[in-house]
């Protein structure tokens, strides 16, 4: 798994370095995204990317037709069909993770994967957007999701950073200090 | 000695004749020149016997005191040395005696220290042996606690749960959210 992530921080790279020349490191990221969503979510198309006996050059083939119908720009196309022709399909949504993870780094921001009990309100999405911002020190994107499991309030991760401010913390805690005593 | 015995055989001879002589012939023996010739004889023969018979005699005698007293010494030295073996082997037999009593004495030292240590290792062992299974005792007593407790716990916590998810409408996880946003500037 290590050596997974480690190739797909390397076409990432690759990828961000001629982005960032372009001046569109934001636009690829998003191009790039959409044509992995497509991967992902179509069977078929996976399969032909992913199995070894297809020849190379028809995987490149069919991973630059389907990026050139998601209506990405020559970059993806070209980048995608690499990828293809390497036999790295497999690893879209490892190098999908670590370009994002550029392009963040690049431009000072950071994700927050939040995970709530019920969908938090714009307000509430802000405020905490703002008080991360703030106590980290970076433009925070929150990226929700909602657990019906959690009991109550939400847990917030930013890097190796996790806030939690779920009921469930809470009773978590409450069970270790009467367990101890 | 053959000297004593000559002189010895010419008195019996001489003397009878001598005594018959003067009483005045006509007697057994008369002294003239027989006498002489007799006398001669009787020398001739004592000297004979002398030589063939009472030497080897006398020398067979000596020989037979001679093989007496050897053998009498032999006798003697032999009951000597069967005294000084059998003091040698009492003496032995002693000191035989005293090293077996030695040995007894020193095996019985051992055995009684044996005894003494297997003893004390007894004890020690079971003075071990009670100590642990009260540690053991104890930390079972800990870890039955600390179950029950734990048991206890969680039973609490689920029904508060189960309590909590029942009870919280939109209100209150709003509420809840407005805390925990107002925590993060806690995070540093």
């Amino acid at each position: 798994m290590r050596s997974h992530e480690r190739t797909a921080r390397r076409y990432a790279k690759a990828l961000w370095d001629v982005a960032r020349e372009a001046g569109a490191t934001e636009a690829i990221g998003r191009e790039l995204e959409q044509v992995a969503a497509v991967c992902a979510g179509d069977a078929a198309a996976h399969d032909v990317l992913t199995r070894p006996w297809i020849k190379p050059a028809d995987r490149r083939g069919v991973a630059m037709a389907i990026a050139q119908k998601v209506g990405a720009g020559k970059l993806v196309q070209d980048f995608l069909g690499l990828v293809a022709e390497r036999g790295r399909a497999d690893h879209l949504p490892e190098i999908v993770g670590a370009y994002r993870a550029l392009v963040d780094a690049e431009l000072g921001r950071a994700r927050a994967q939040v995970r709530s009990a019920v969908a938090l309100t714009d307000g509430e999405k802000r405020e905490l957007s703002g008080k991360l911002e703030h106590a980290l020190g970076k433009r925070i994107i929150l990226e929700e999701q909602v657990d019906a499991t959690l009991l109550g309030g939400f847990i917030a991760q930013v890097g190796s950073l996790i806030f939690d401010g779920s009921l469930d913390g809470q009773l978590a805690r409450m069970r270790q200090r009467l367990a101890r005593g | 000695m053959i000297r004593v015995l000559a002189i010895a055989a010419l008195l019996l001879g001489v003397v009878p004749a001598a005594a018959l002589a003067s009483e005045g012939g006509g007697g057994l023996i008369n002294l003239d020149r027989s006498i002489v010739i007799q006398g001669i004889n009787f020398l001739l023969l004592l000297l004979i016997l002398g030589k063939l018979l009472y030497k080897p005699l006398l020398a067979k005698m000596e020989e037979r005191t001679q093989a007496i007293r050897k053998s009498l010494e032999e006798a003697q030295a032999a009951r000597a040395e069967a005294q000084r073996e059998r003091e040698e082997h009492a003496a032995k037999l002693q000191a035989a005696y005293a090293e077996a009593q030695a040995i007894r004495a020193t095996a019985l030292k051992e055995a009684a220290e044996e005894q003494r240590r297997l003893v004390e290792g007894a004890r020690a062992e079971a003075g071990r042996l009670v100590e642990s299974a009260r540690n053991e005792m104890a930390q079972e007593v800990t870890r039955a606690r600390q179950a029950l407790r734990q048991e206890v716990v969680d039973l609490a916590i689920s029904a508060a749960e189960r309590l909590i998810r029942k009870s919280l409408r939109d209100e209150d996880h709003r509420r809840i959210v407005q805390d925990a946003i107002g925590r993060v500037d806690k995070v540093n």
